[in-house]
């Protein structure tokens, strides 16, 4: 067969060379629970880097969706970097709060991926994605009601179930507020976890992009939240240059977010903390400054503690 | 009070309206909330833009990108995704161009979208186990009664793709970000591609029509016998003993069934 030139095809890993075996590394590290350390999200531009360089990051997460595949060059990428890392899987695309029934097909496709990468984490969003068969494949608003209370703690133990695992449900920005909402978004979030026994993965950079864009208290969310409750933290940052403050997960953390994330450390203790970075990806090594950063504030946190 | 699924039908249909629309279940006044509404507009058509363009790069470069982003915008109206993993989304799309959103685009262009396609899938499908000298002696050892009836089995990689067209060199002189020829010379004519993913990546191979109707054959599970008739049907002087060494050796027929 003729040698072609690299393909031009986007997706994590691909172009990756493959190894031979399919079956979990031998020397993987047993799943144990996350240590409060720094991690990153693994982005398909980073990965030959890591695999070439193995840097020292504390964790990884990943997009599940993005090794849902039945094989292929990403999921063999994957395999070789949870051999030396601590994984966590974040889902995108379960529309948790949807009130169309879940997705078998997509549950399955995790749960078989979790079993294959036995994670440390496993989480997805509080929010719903698809309505009627059509998916809109992005993370909307829900309303903040005792029906859609009710309904996305049914599905938290329907997904719970499935994986044998308990989910952290993560809190997302939301530009639009429904006026039928009885609840506040805190004791909303602080009940889905109350309620169905999941974790929370607190989004820090969130709590305060919606507290701009729904004028709210930011610490009056953070005191909301059950401390034993919050199993990881996500910092990310934002674009303020519109009407409203839009979470891009495309730039560094702002100062405002790094002064909220001190101040939930202080409330909720040291946790795995993620830099998201999505849009307009920088070079690895800015990644692992916002990670040392975020590092030194849990480190600074554990010293106060002693 | 509107139930929930009220709500995200309501939200599902504004999304999808042009801008200036938004649902009166919203906080904020009108102007506010139609604006606020654009945001998700904007987030879930650039969303799927940018993942088509990851699939489709030469049609997106063969059209250029306002008629690309023209016709994701159109088939995501008319073809909704169904799938939480975006990566599903996409398959109707070479239809989709050729028939609603480009007419009178190049008349090859939802054969090279197919292509693409056909990539895609190709780098997602199942590892194949199985080695040549594993498969080559497994069909030895099978009787010569039960022959016939034997079927081979593709690696999940591969896929099969024939064009009026030389798709695979209008591919390859159109990579993204380049000025290429979108009209080569038509001296070539039709083409017969094989796709086949292994440790280096993807490689395409074009095929004689004798290994094409052979392996199209094969891959919809015709036994031993209609495979070989299917190939001499395309070309008289076909060379079985040749083609299994080839298509064995290279790890594109990775098992068989016998019955």
């Amino acid at each position: 067969m003729p040698a072609l030139p690299p393909l031009p095809l986007a997706g994590e890993g691909r172009g990756e060379e493959s190894c031979s075996t399919d079956a979990p590394p031998a020397h993987r590290p047993p799943v144990a629970a996350l240590r409060a350390a720094a991690g990153v999200g693994l982005r398909a531009p980073h990965v030959r880097e890591i695999l070439a360089g193995r840097p020292s990051v504390a964790w990884f997460e990943v997009h599940s969706e993005n090794y849902y595949a039945d094989g292929g060059p990403a999921l063999k990428a994957l395999d070789r970097i949870r051999a030396d890392y601590p994984l966590s899987l974040h889902g995108v695309g379960m529309s948790l709060g949807s009130s169309d029934p879940l997705d078998r097909n997509h549950l399955g496709k995790l749960a078989r991926l979790v079993a294959r990468t036995e994670p440390a984490l496993v989480s997805e969003h509080l929010c719903w994605s698809g309505v009627g068969g059509r998916h809109l494949n992005d993370l909307l608003p829900l309303p903040y009601t005792e029906e859609a209370l009710d309904h996305v703690v049914a599905r938290v133990g329907q997904i719970q179930e499935t994986i044998n695992r308990e989910l952290l449900v993560e809190n997302v920005s939301t530009y639009l507020a429904f006026a039928d909402a009885t609840i506040p978004e805190w004791e909303f979030v602080a009940a889905v976890a109350e309620r169905s026994g999941c974790k929370l993965l607190l989004d820090v950079n969130n709590i305060y992009v919606n507290a701009i864009n729904h004028g709210f208290d930011p610490d009056r969310y953070l005191a909301a939240i059950p401390a034993a409750a919050v199993a990881e933290i996500h910092l990310a940052g934002f674009d303020a240059t519109g009407p409203c403050v839009i979470d891009t997960h495309g730039a560094r953390v702002a100062p405002a977010v790094w002064s909220l994330y001190e101040r939930a450390v202080a409330r909720l203790g040291p946790r795995p903390t993620l830099i998201e970075w999505d849009v307009n990806l920088p070079e690895f090594a800015v990644l692992q400054e916002e990670a040392a950063t975020a590092q030194s504030i849990l480190e600074s946190h554990v010293a106060i503690a002693r | 009070m509107r139930s929930l699924a009220e709500l995200q039908r309501d939200f599902a249909k504004a999304i999808v309206a042009q801008d200036g629309v938004a649902p009166a279940v919203f906080i904020g006044g009108a102007d506010s909330v139609i604006e606020r509404m654009a945001i998700y507009r904007r987030a879930v058509f650039a969303n799927y833009r940018n993942a088509l363009a990851a699939t489709y790069p030469v049609v997106r470069q063969l059209v250029g990108a306002p008629l690309f982003n023209a016709a994701v915008d159109a088939f995501v109206r008319a073809r909704p995704s169904t799938s939480g993993d975006l990566n599903d989304y996409g398959d109707a799309f070479p239809a989709f161009l050729a028939t609603c959103a480009l007419p009178d685009g190049p008349p090859f262009l939802a054969d090279v979208a197919r292509l693409e396609w056909a990539i895609d899938e190709s780098h997602r499908a199942a590892d194949a186990a199985g080695t040549p000298d594993l498969v080559l002696a497994s069909l030895a050892a099978v009787p010569a009664d039960r022959l016939p009836k034997t079927t081979l089995h593709l690696a999940p990689s591969c896929r099969l793709l024939a064009s009026d067209y030389p798709i695979l060199a209008i591919w390859k002189a159109n990579p993204p970000g380049n000025a290429g020829d979108a009209t080569l010379a038509f001296d070539a004519c039709a083409d017969a591609l094989l796709l086949r993913r292994d440790a280096g990546g993807i490689g395409i191979e074009r095929l004689a029509p004798g290994d094409y109707a052979w392996l199209a054959a094969v891959a919809a599970g015709a036994t031993f016998a209609a495979a070989i008739e299917a190939a001499l049907r395309a070309d008289a002087v076909f060379d079985l003993d040749r083609a299994l060494h080839t298509h064995i050796g290279a790890a594109t027929i990775v098992s068989i069934g016998v019955p």
